[in-house]
């Protein structure tokens, strides 16, 4: 049984969760001298404990619950997810495509899923922010051709190698535009952080810092201004004043497994999709019996993944697929439009040549075991290449968080993360097999193949708590702002109404920087 | 985890090893040293080692030597939140010895009706043609976690000790190229 609460000094904001989206909202917030706080229940790995293994890197990732799965396409929630401080950021690739136009009003295009409440010229300025304060590289004038001019990246694009080069060919004959990939990671020295050095351990953590994790970028700066981080400190509930009109501040586990209580003048959930909702329903008195911010039954709702269509190629010569970073050395937005394929809909994202691990050698043919995978591994280690193409899942109301009636050690509800794909993502998803398959043949592979298996992969969540105009339709403002209770902020995917095709982390962060500022431009409205 | 066990997981993440318990002390190992030693396991049966060996052998050669046993083991015996095993990524509901114990129960209580052995009893073209039948859930009266999720898993293990060391790496003539080498090439 836990122990009583101690005591712990009021403050100005509690941040729940030190990802992408947390540590922005610490950074701004202790920049601007607020005395922050930032608790989050994975351990303070340091980048010395950054070992380069696949094996290793496992420890950053959840173990277990309090999130189980269901419906036809469960998510891929601990290969997501994050068990660190500096969260699932600390061991991301850092592709850092950026959302379009066009994802913004998918409504009012399409009349499908929603629009946001806002337009991509709101969120242009803080991509250019973001990509100032923590390093990107990148082509932006080359990235025009699909979107509006803006500033170009701080840094000139990543090196490429042959295992992204091969995929040039196929791609010009079929029509697609390759272009450098936008990343969240140094092609140059980048504000005393080391230039990246290509030997694509990112996935397990990159103890350089030539990956835009939160530990060397918004983390370090909050911690630099003041901010408190602890970890190994599991939120279970945002607690209300007796009204129900104000949050008050948290309820957290400690590492000692001991309740405390931090109380904050404002709280930001920035915990990841999948447990931001789940605290809020967590949080419910007699004042929010469905649950806080739930009055209108939106919070856990519209959970979102990208699916994803892998396409291999094998080439006999030596490609050196083990040299480049994690992230992708090309990326293309020409299937981007929302109908871009007869029969389906959805935007898609296309993402070439990644250096590759020998887990990922295996995982190419997952139906080869015995002599003959280790006749592939041998091809596979000098010749293996990888397209990815993401593709959009629609916001549907009955893909959901709800609680369940399983536990966690603190003795509250667990909760399940319910997700189907509709019909319109299992189009479009067959569809970017046929467009994988179609540039792989065009290339000067030996033999490629699409790596369809029984199960739709997934990537990426969103939803949970989106934003909107007002609350019959959201459950934040735009800028992430508890329609409910004002000085209850939610930050991070959760608030996307629509998910796009293009990885969300830069968008993660450009969100969460525009709500951070606006947060304290407005403190003494908001925190009272 | 007490909060002392709690520091210690965290202050010991650079170890590169892992530690198996010998004569009553912790020794730091990798699986293939622990298997050479025969260090003695700590959660798994006789019985279950032997199929497991027998099927990481089939799955991955190699396996066997490189110790995925001793491996398992070791990360099953420990508090879920320390395991490397890919069951982790693969979202098995911890304690993860739930689920090793009835994926191997269910190997065995197959070929013994199918085969009248137990896996680790049948020749070398059995065991593949069983472990293919487990990839495509063909095998008959199959009972346990579904069968080509216990062919993923358990093949990923192989995969582990086998081709995601340094000397796996070395073995397929790719540079490991490590920022922070896990320690004793593991
Ligand atoms: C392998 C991998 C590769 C990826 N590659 C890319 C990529 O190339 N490009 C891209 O855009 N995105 C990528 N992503 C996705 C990206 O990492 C996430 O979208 C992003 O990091 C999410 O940020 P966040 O702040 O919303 O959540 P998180 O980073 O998940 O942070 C939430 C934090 O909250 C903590 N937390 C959760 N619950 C509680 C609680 N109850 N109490 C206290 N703390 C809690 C967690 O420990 C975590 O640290 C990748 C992800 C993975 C796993
Ligand atoms: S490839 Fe670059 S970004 Fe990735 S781990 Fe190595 S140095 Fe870091």
């Amino acid at each position: 049984m836990a122990n009583e609460k101690t005591a712990n000094e009021k403050i100005d904001v509690v941040v729940v969760g030190s990802g992408a989206s947390g540590s922005t909202y610490a950074a701004v917030l202790a920049k601007a001298g607020k005395k922050v706080v930032v608790l989050d229940n994975g351990p303070e790995w340091k980048l010395t404990d950054l070992i380069s293994s696949d094996i290793w890197g496992r420890r950053l990732k959840p173990a277990g619950g309090p999130i189980l799965l269901g419906g036809k396409n469960p998510f891929a929630y601990a290969n997501q997810g994050a068990y660190a401080v500096g969260g699932a950021a600390l061991h991301y690739f850092a592709q850092f495509p950026r959302y379009l136009p066009t994802d913004f009003r998918m409504k009012s295009e399409h009349n499908r899923g929603h629009d946001w409440p806002i337009a991509y010229e709101d969120v242009a300025p803080f991509y250019d922010k973001v990509a100032a304060d923590i390093g990107v590289s990148g082509d932006a004038k080359a990235e025009e051709q699909w979107r509006p001019p803006g500033q170009p990246y701080p840094m000139p694009p990543m090196k490429t190698f042959p295992a992204g080069e091969v995929w040039r060919k196929g791609a010009a004959a079929t029509g697609i535009h390759l272009i450098p990939m936008a990343n969240g990671m140094n092609s140059t020295m980048f504000k005393g952080r080391d230039a990246c050095i290509y030997d694509g351990w990112c996935a397990v953590g990159c103890p350089i810092g030539a990956l835009a994790n939160p530990l060397v970028t918004y983390l370090g700066e909050a911690r630099k201004a003041g901010a408190e981080v602890r970890g190994l400190s599991n939120v279970t509930r945002v607690l209300t004043n007796a009204a129900g009109t104000r949050a008050t501040g948290v309820e957290y586990y400690d590492a000692n497994k001991e309740r405390q209580v931090q109380e904050a003048s404002v709280v930001v959930l920035a915990a990841w999709s999948a447990q931001n909702p789940r605290i809020l329903l967590n949080s419910a008195t007699d004042k929010h019996p469905k649950g806080l911010a739930n009055a209108n039954d939106l919070v856990g709702k519209f959970m979102m993944t990208h699916h994803i269509a892998g396409t291999w190629a094998l080439f006999d010569d030596d490609i050196t697929p083990h040299l480049g970073t994690v992230g992708a050395q090309f990326m293309s937005y020409d299937r981007y439009a929302k109908t871009s394929y007869p029969g389906a809909f959805g935007s898609s994202f296309i993402a070439a040549g990644t250096s590759h691990k020998t887990s990922d050698y295996a995982l190419a043919r997952g139906d080869l075991f015995g002599p003959e995978l280790a006749a592939f591994m041998k091809r596979a280690a000098r010749g293996l290449t990888h397209l990815t193409i993401f593709g959009e899942d629609l916001p549907q109301l009955e893909n959901r968080i709800e609680l369940v009636s399983d536990k966690d050690e603190y003795g509250l509800p667990m909760a399940r993360l319910i997700h189907s794909f509709d019909g319109d993502a299992v189009a479009l998803w067959n569809a970017n097999f046929e467009q994988g398959v179609k540039i792989a043949k065009a290339t000067d592979a030996k033999e490629s193949w699409p790596g369809k298996g029984p199960v739709m992969p997934t990537a990426h969540l969103h939803g949970g708590a989106i934003m909107g105009t007002d609350p019959s339709n959201s459950v934040t403002n735009s800028y992430g702002q508890t329609h409910e209770v004002a000085n209850l902020f939610m930050a991070g995917p959760c608030i996307f109404p629509t998910e796009g095709a293009s990885n969300p982390t830069y968008t993660i962060f450009a969100t969460a920087l525009r709500g951070a500022e606006h947060l304290a431009a407005h403190w003494g409205s908001v925190a009272g | 985890m007490t909060a002392i066990e709690r520091r210690a997981f965290v202050q010991g993440a650079g170890l590169g090893t892992l530690a198996f318990v010998v004569g009553g002390a912790e020794v730091l190992l990798t699986p293939r040293q622990a298997h050479a030693e025969r260090v003695p396991l700590r959660t798994l049966s006789a019985d279950q080692a032997a199929t497991l060996d027998a099927l990481g052998e089939t799955l991955v050669p190699g396996a066997k030597e490189a110790g995925i046993t001793q491996f398992v083991d070791q990360q099953i015996s420990g508090p879920p939140e320390q395991a490397l095993l890919q069951a982790r990524i693969l979202n098995v509901r911890p304690p993860f010895a739930n689920f090793y114990r009835a994926a191997l129960g269910a190997v065995d209580a197959a070929s013994t009706k199918n085969k009248g052995r137990k896996f680790a009893a049948l020749s070398a073209a059995e065991q593949h043609d069983f472990v293919g039948g487990m990839r495509v859930n063909t095998i008959d009266g199959w009972q346990g976690p579904p069968s080509p999720f216990v062919f993923a898993v358990l093949r990923s293990d192989a995969v582990d000790v086998v081709y995601s060391t340094m000397e796996g790496y070395a073995a397929l003539g790719i540079p490991y190229m490590p920022h922070i080498a896990p320690t004793q090439k593991w």
